[in-house]
């Protein structure tokens, strides 16, 4: 028996390189060791989302009084922290169940258990050999072990604790750590981010979000420190990423870092073996990874012969939530273009008005001669939404002029992004 | 309802015009497509029309003047047009403004009103080489190349023609990186590549190239770029040529008509082209398709003071030697008063160039794209030939053909140029074939 295609890894590279693959017509084999999804829908991206929702709805009980609300005895608030796991839970199970059935309804075989790859070929399973004419390594990442320390809690511990902590120590920088810190210290927990660059929290952001982030969790309260605090604080580990690498017996390069080496096409050392989203080390993002899963197989097929990701969003559920697509202003300047910035806050905004949260702002960065949108970030209570314009526009090559005469609905958080894009032509019209 | 109408940017790129005469004058009626001025632009004199009826309101600017693209040329009150109608009026008018931002296709039709139907090359004609004449008025500008607005926007910065550069974005877009690669390998700038700049001073002057220059460089360019030029040359013993011209030369001049030999090779082409039709035709490689002409239009070059324009006979191989030579005679006057408009220089499908009248011998000429072929007429000489073994004066006339050999093969060109060369031997044929 020999497939056309074993992808190693169900997350969300894995498992969309495999539907893909399915719907192309290729005979496909999908590995799991754990559970179909992998890190993003089991104990990443949605989970965490869901608790953020939580934290925020409790949060929001505060402003029930000046909503007209009454009857919610504040002193009475109370956060169940395993009842809004159970809730994080019914969202993650119905996603992998959606998976699965994705899976199957494409004619894609899902086998359970830890691979190894033992031949340019051939992969070990489960105590049998199967053949493949193409491998897909998609086994993504874990954070490195805190140096020194003993718990080191990583992320799915989270959702075995059966109350909140009284304090929590947040080891690592980047995206998940910001979140992880900003969520605890909202539920009321005494919170300490533990870093060595507090100036950029987020590498990849820009500098204007990084200072905003700081300035932000520093106001709420958030311990920032290169230390850790006192033995009694349960430390959660979310520092950036190492690879987990599957078994392999075939000589396969691998970067100074220990990430799989590719080259542009995906391909590792041993070119009909691929290696798609975190393992490679090109970027921790979920969709950054499906991305390359389906353009991987399209390589395969022949379809597509060289990969095309022109820019992707990076999120950030903060609260409030953060985005920025495109180049940075730090990118801009380095790269010597000529560019002229403009801003608009969402405080000028009726229906952030009307939904009580104003605090924000929409930022283009614009080529000065053409006009062409370099990049974007945006501060909003929706920001991860709405930069979902903003990429639109700038996958499309377009001006500021097509953002200005791009009519937006009223009353809507959106209109900011056309006013920004007004006012880079000097003719905003609510400043 | 009053519409203010600017003067339309009737060619690409085209900046000002002068006022030659009005039509109309203010309080007077007129109706959409009735002329209201004769301007003078770089390339041609010609006429705009009204885009609207209704009652001259203002008129702007005095014969002589010249004004730019944009400025207003006359306002119109649009009778009864008032209230919802008047809103819809209005909006044409911004549409048409708002168009100019994008495509010069777009520019065209919008504003000119019966200018419009002669589409977004009509000016192009006017400087000829190389415009898909005939393409123009069977596809009129509806062809939109798929393009990103930056680059649609650099293309306009760097004067590209964006309906020439290939797109590498999804679904064939044309992305900015694409323009820029375009501009890059000399596709427009080939003229500037390994050239030193040089600066003004007492022994350089330096001066803006005119419009017509500009579409000039441009047709021929693209004929180099998209045709495979090959070219053929000889020589016709043209004794019985001069004899038949110089037996009617007096005659025809009784009635005021100068007969040269040019109304003789028009005569002899267009028959010929009428046996080889593939000297007629042109190439569509984009959809693997050949386009034959069952008419013959034949494009006369003509070197003016301003440069090179192609006035086309129409029907040429329907004329007789004497309607040819009246033609002939009305182009050189149109010719002389600058008179030649964008109507009289469209729709050519092959074209014959005589730079003998200067003196010139051969030539290699640039077809005028995309059509298959393109003579040229060297001067006639007296020459020594061999006739039943003996050698005699002959008139030899020189004959260089450039046609695009992804079209037509060499064997078939030979043999056209065979069959011109009979007829112009030969005249008689003229009549007997």
């Amino acid at each position: 028996m020999k497939y056309d295609l074993i992808i190693i890894g169900s997350g969300p590279a894995g498992y969309v390189a495999a539907i893909r693959a399915g719907q192309v017509g290729l005979k496909t084999a999908i590995i799991e060791k754990d559970a179909i999804g992998g890190m993003c829908l089991n104990w990443g991206c949605i989970p965490t989302k869901a608790l953020i929702e939580s934290a925020k709805f409790y949060n929001r009980l505060n402003d029930a009084a000046e909503f007209g609300i009454e009857g919610i005895d504040l002193k009475k608030l109370d956060f169940n922290w395993p009842k809004a796991v159970e809730r994080a839970y019914k969202v993650v199970n119905k996603l992998t169940n959606g998976v699965e059935f994705l899976l199957k309804k494409n004619g894609v075989e899902t086998i359970m258990g830890e691979a190894e790859i033992v031949g340019e070929h051939e992969i070990s399973v489960n105590n049998r050999t199967i053949e493949a004419e193409n491998i897909i390594i998609a086994t993504g990442s874990l954070p490195e072990r805190i140096p020194g320390e003993g718990s080191n809690l990583d992320i799915r511990a989270l959702y075995k604790m059966k109350k909140l902590p009284e304090s929590i120590a947040v080891y690592g920088h980047g995206p998940v750590s910001v979140e992880l810190a900003q969520l605890f210290n909202l539920l009321g927990v005494k919170t300490y981010l533990i870093t060595e660059q507090e100036k950029t929290l987020i590498p990849q952001a820009d500098q204007f979000l990084n200072d905003f982030i700081l300035k932000k969790l520093k106001s709420q309260g958030i311990k920032i420190q290169k230390n850790l605090p006192s033995k009694d604080v349960p430390v959660l580990n979310a520092s950036l990423r190492k690879a987990i690498l599957p078994a392999i017996k075939p000589e396969i390069d691998l970067t100074d870092d220990g990430f799989v080496q590719t080259n542009l096409n995906l391909q590792t050392s041993v070119s009909n073996i691929y290696a798609i989203g975190d393992v490679n080390g090109r970027s921790y993002l979920a969709h950054v990874g499906s991305a390359q899963g389906v353009f991987a197989v399209n390589h395969i097929k022949g379809i597509e012969k060289r990969m095309d990701i022109r820019s992707y969003p990076l999120n950030i559920y903060t609260v409030p939530e953060m985005a920025q697509i495109g180049f940075t202003e730090q990118e801009l300047q380095e790269e010597n273009v000529e560019y002229k910035v403009n801003e608009m806050p969402l405080s000028i905004n009726g229906k952030a008005m009307t939904e009580g949260d104003t605090e924000g702002v929409v930022r283009i960065l614009s080529e000065k001669k053409l006009g062409e949108v370099m990049g974007v970030q945006i501060i909003g209570p929706n920001a991860t939404d709405m930069i979902a314009e903003a990429a639109a526009f700038i996958e499309m090559e377009a001006t500021i002029y097509d953002v200005a005469r791009t009519v937006h609905a009223h009353p809507t958080v959106s209109e900011v992004f056309m006013e920004t894009g007004m006012d880079a032509l000097d003719k905003a019209i609510h400043k | 309802m009053r519409h203010i109408f600017k003067f339309p940017d009737i060619g690409e790129g085209l900046d000002e015009g002068t006022i030659l005469e009005w039509y109309v004058k203010k309080g007077q009626s007129v109706e959409a497509g009735e002329s209201l001025v004769k301007m003078e632009t770089d390339k041609v004199v010609t006429d705009i029309p009204s885009p609207r009826d209704g009652v001259i309101a203002a008129r702007y600017g005095s014969e002589g003047e010249t004004i730019n693209v944009g400025d207003p040329l006359v306002e119109i009150e649009m009778e009864g047009v008032e209230g919802e109608a008047a809103q819809e009026e209005s909006k044409k008018i911004d549409e048409g403004e708002a168009s100019k931002m994008e495509t010069v296709e777009e520019e065209a039709a919008g504003v000119v009103g019966t200018l419009e139907s002669a589409g977004n090359n009509a000016f192009l004609p006017a400087s000829d080489e190389g415009v898909s004449v005939a393409e123009t008025n069977e596809k009129p500008s509806q062809k939109k190349a798929i393009a990103t607005p930056v680059a649609r926007a650099l293309a306009k910065e760097l004067n590209v023609d964006i309906n020439e550069v290939k797109g590498t974005g999804p679904g064939a877009r044309v992305m900015k990186e694409d323009i820029q690669k375009y501009a890059d390998s000399g596709s427009t700038n080939a003229s500037n590549q390994g050239r030193r700049m040089l600066d003004e001073g007492p022994r350089v002057r330096i001066e803006p190239m005119s419009q017509m220059r500009k579409t000039i460089a441009k047709n021929m360019l693209r004929s180099k770029h998209n045709a495979a030029h090959m070219s053929v040359f000889d020589e016709v013993e043209a004794s019985e040529l001069i004899a038949i011209r110089s037996r009617f030369k007096d005659k025809f001049k009784a009635d005021d008509i100068k007969l040269s030999y040019l109304p003789f090779i028009i005569k002899a082409t267009a028959k010929a082209l009428k046996k080889h039709p593939v000297l007629n035709s042109e190439m569509d490689m984009e959809n693997g398709k050949m386009i034959y002409k069952n008419y013959v239009n034949i494009g006369i070059a003509v070197d003016t003071d301003d440069g090179l324009l192609v006035p086309v006979i129409q029907d040429a191989d329907r004329l007789s030697i004497r309607e040819l030579a009246v033609k002939i005679n009305e182009i050189a006057e149109k010719a002389r008063k600058r008179e030649i408009s964008m109507e009289d220089m469209k729709d050519g499908t092959f074209t014959i160039t005589s730079f003998g009248s200067i003196g010139g011998k051969f030539a290699v000429p640039v077809i005028n794209y995309p059509q298959a072929g393109i003579l040229g007429i060297g001067r006639m000489a007296k020459q020594p030939v061999v006739k039943n073994d003996a050698v005699v004066p002959g008139n030899m006339l020189p004959l260089s053909m450039s046609v695009d050999h992804r079209i037509v093969d060499g064997g078939e060109v030979t043999r056209f140029l065979n069959q011109i060369m009979e007829y112009l031997g030969d005249p008689i044929n003229l009549i007997m074939d």
